[in-house]
């Protein structure tokens, strides 16, 4: 999330940049440390900005903040009621069928990557010096032998911190939804007098910003969504592989790898291959319209869909972007990778803020007027 | 107990009292009064300290509730006094209206109280209650047009054109 026009020039000051990057990072650290609480709240503040509309439309039709929210509230157990009775029980079935069949897939999933190194082999002298086979079966089986429990040891754990602590989500987004004038106001309170207008503005500016951001990134998922699963339901519904609701279920998955700049759609695409590779692993042919598709929806991506919802204005250098999200990988996993981008355009924004009012001479000089009045009229009786 | 108590409303706040009586506010209806109690910023200054410098990018109005302040503007040679502002009156809306620079030095006389409305805030309570922005975006009008007036008038204009 940048910032156009003059606040660009705030950033230019080297030790705010550092303590921007630094602000990123740090807080990838305290958030994956505290991860079962920074997930829903992460989470309540997306809902809260997609939400917030919704409760402004019903206000400008006459009705009044506390009403808005409970028929919004009323709407969402009642759709969450519907939900849980239609939907969720084949979605769990589904859901459990598929892990029955995770050793399967698995198993196919070799034979295909081994029949294909093979065929690379046949063709090429240096994959068959290297024996490109052989030692990916044995890197896969050493794999599983040793960390691969580790690992599904670390998901099981993943899931475990975050699934009870998705019931904060509806509860910390009322509050927010509630008391977020209240709140704001309260934290404006401690800004002295001399950057409260300025500071009034950027919070402004801010809270504008991760508005967008937010709402952007949330049209752009369901575009990919969207895009993605009718292609792969166009592409697999023939020769049986994918139905409707696998198609689009698949084509959330890789929308919301997207979240990770660069590296995020390439693994998407990846999943995608792999899943057509494991249901149909004669098909090659299928497998390269797959890459296609995926290479169109970039495309897409790159020159319709984010244009018209997030927007150019939130992108940062490529090389910070990999740099940052990197960094964010080694310092918090997949916290980092998801984290990286939003955190650093919010510290960006921040860091903003901070030299916007901290570097303007006149507000520091009222600043410390302020405190030698507060002086004088503190002494005022002492004689001195 | 007298039962017609009951269906009174409880008393207005003290501050809401002073907001309701400033003229950009004055045909707004209690329940309007209310929501925009909860975008009102309570700031207190004291004797000689600056609420905002002439040519300083605008962002809000401000309402005094208890207090004096003077307006000044800079001169040729000296600072020129355009007008003290009292407790009840407003000054800075044309913030209300764009981000242009402030038109005058305002700083605290005495030891003040005032409420400060934030443009961007007021905007979305208007957005959300339209009426309600109506009635400020007249106020603001009405204000506006008595000031032009007096300058028409050759009078100068009041202390709260900043």
């Amino acid at each position: 999330m940048k910032a156009g026009g003059s606040s660009d020039r705030s950033l230019e000051h080297p030790i705010i940049w550092i303590a921007v990057i630094a602000g990123a990072l740090g807080s990838i650290l305290i958030l994956k440390a505290v991860a079962w609480l920074a997930f829903p709240l992460i989470l309540a503040i997306v809902l809260y900005y997609l939400v917030q509309p919704l409760l402004q439309s019903l206000q400008s039709a006459g009705v009044t903040p506390g009403q808005a929210l409970g028929i919004f509230l009323g709407a969402a157990i009642v759709m969450t009621l519907i939900f849980s009775v239609t939907i969720l029980p084949s979605m769990l079935s589904s859901l459990s069928e598929f892990q029955n069949q995770i050793p399967a897939y698995w198993d196919r999933l070799q034979i295909v990557i081994r029949d294909n190194l093979l065929a690379l082999e046949g063709r090429f002298s240096f994959a068959k010096n290297a024996k490109l086979a052989d030692g990916l079966e044995e890197q896969l089986n050493l794999f599983l032998a040793s960390s691969g429990k580790e690992y599904v040891a670390d998901v099981a754990l993943f899931l475990l911190h975050w699934l009870p602590s998705l019931l904060l989500v509806p509860f910390l987004t009322f509050f927010f939804l509630r008391d977020g004038t209240a709140f704001h106001r309260l934290v404006l309170r401690a800004v002295p007098n001399a950057f409260f207008e300025k500071t009034l503005l950027l919070f402004d500016r801010m809270d504008a910003q991760m508005r967008a951001y937010f709402r952007g990134m949330f049209g752009l998922t369901m575009l990919d969504t969207v895009s993605l699963g009718l292609g792969l339901w166009f592409l697999g519904h023939k020769p049986g592989i994918f139905g409707f609701w696998d198609a689009m279920f698949l084509g959330l998955i890789c929308a919301i790898f997207a979240w990770v700049p660069y590296i995020g759609s390439g693994l998407g695409g990846i999943l995608a291959v792999a899943t057509v590779a494991v249901k149909a692993p004669q098909s090659s042919g299928l497998m390269v319209a797959v890459v296609f598709l995926f290479l169109g929806v970039r495309l897409l991506d790159e020159f319709v869909y984010t244009p018209m919802t997030v927007g150019r204005a939130l992108r940062m250098h490529p090389l910070i972007t990999v740099m940052m999200i990197f960094s964010g990988g080694m310092l918090g996993g997949v916290y980092g990778l998801l984290l990286a981008m939003p955190l650093l355009g919010i510290f960006s924004v921040l860091g903003q803020m901070f030299a916007e009012v901290w570097f303007d001479p006149r507000l520091r000089a009222r600043y410390h007027a302020r405190g030698m009045l507060e002086k004088m009229l503190a002494s005022k009786d002492l004689g001195i | 107990m007298n039962l017609a108590n009951l269906f009174r409303p409880p008393p207005m706040d003290p501050m809401l009292k002073i907001v309701s009586e400033v003229a950009i506010f004055r045909d707004c209806n209690r329940a309007e009064l209310e929501a925009l109690k909860l975008h009102l910023h309570e700031r207190h200054f004291l004797a000689g300290e600056i609420v905002f410098d002439e040519g300083e990018e605008g962002e809000g109005m401000y309402v005094v509730i208890r207090g004096k302040l003077r307006a000044n503007r800079k001169g040729l040679l000296a600072k020129k006094l355009l007008g003290v502002i009292q407790p009840g009156e407003s000054f800075g809306e044309m913030a209300l209206l764009g981000a242009g620079p402030r038109m005058a030095t305002v700083v605290a006389e005495e030891d003040t109280t005032v409420l400060a409305m934030f443009r961007p805030e007021l905007m979305a309570l208007a957005n959300a209650r339209p009426r309600l922005g109506y009635k400020i975006a007249m106020g603001v009008a009405l204000v506006l047009e008595t000031r032009l007036r007096r300058v028409a008038e050759g009078q100068s204009p009041e202390p709260s054109s900043t």
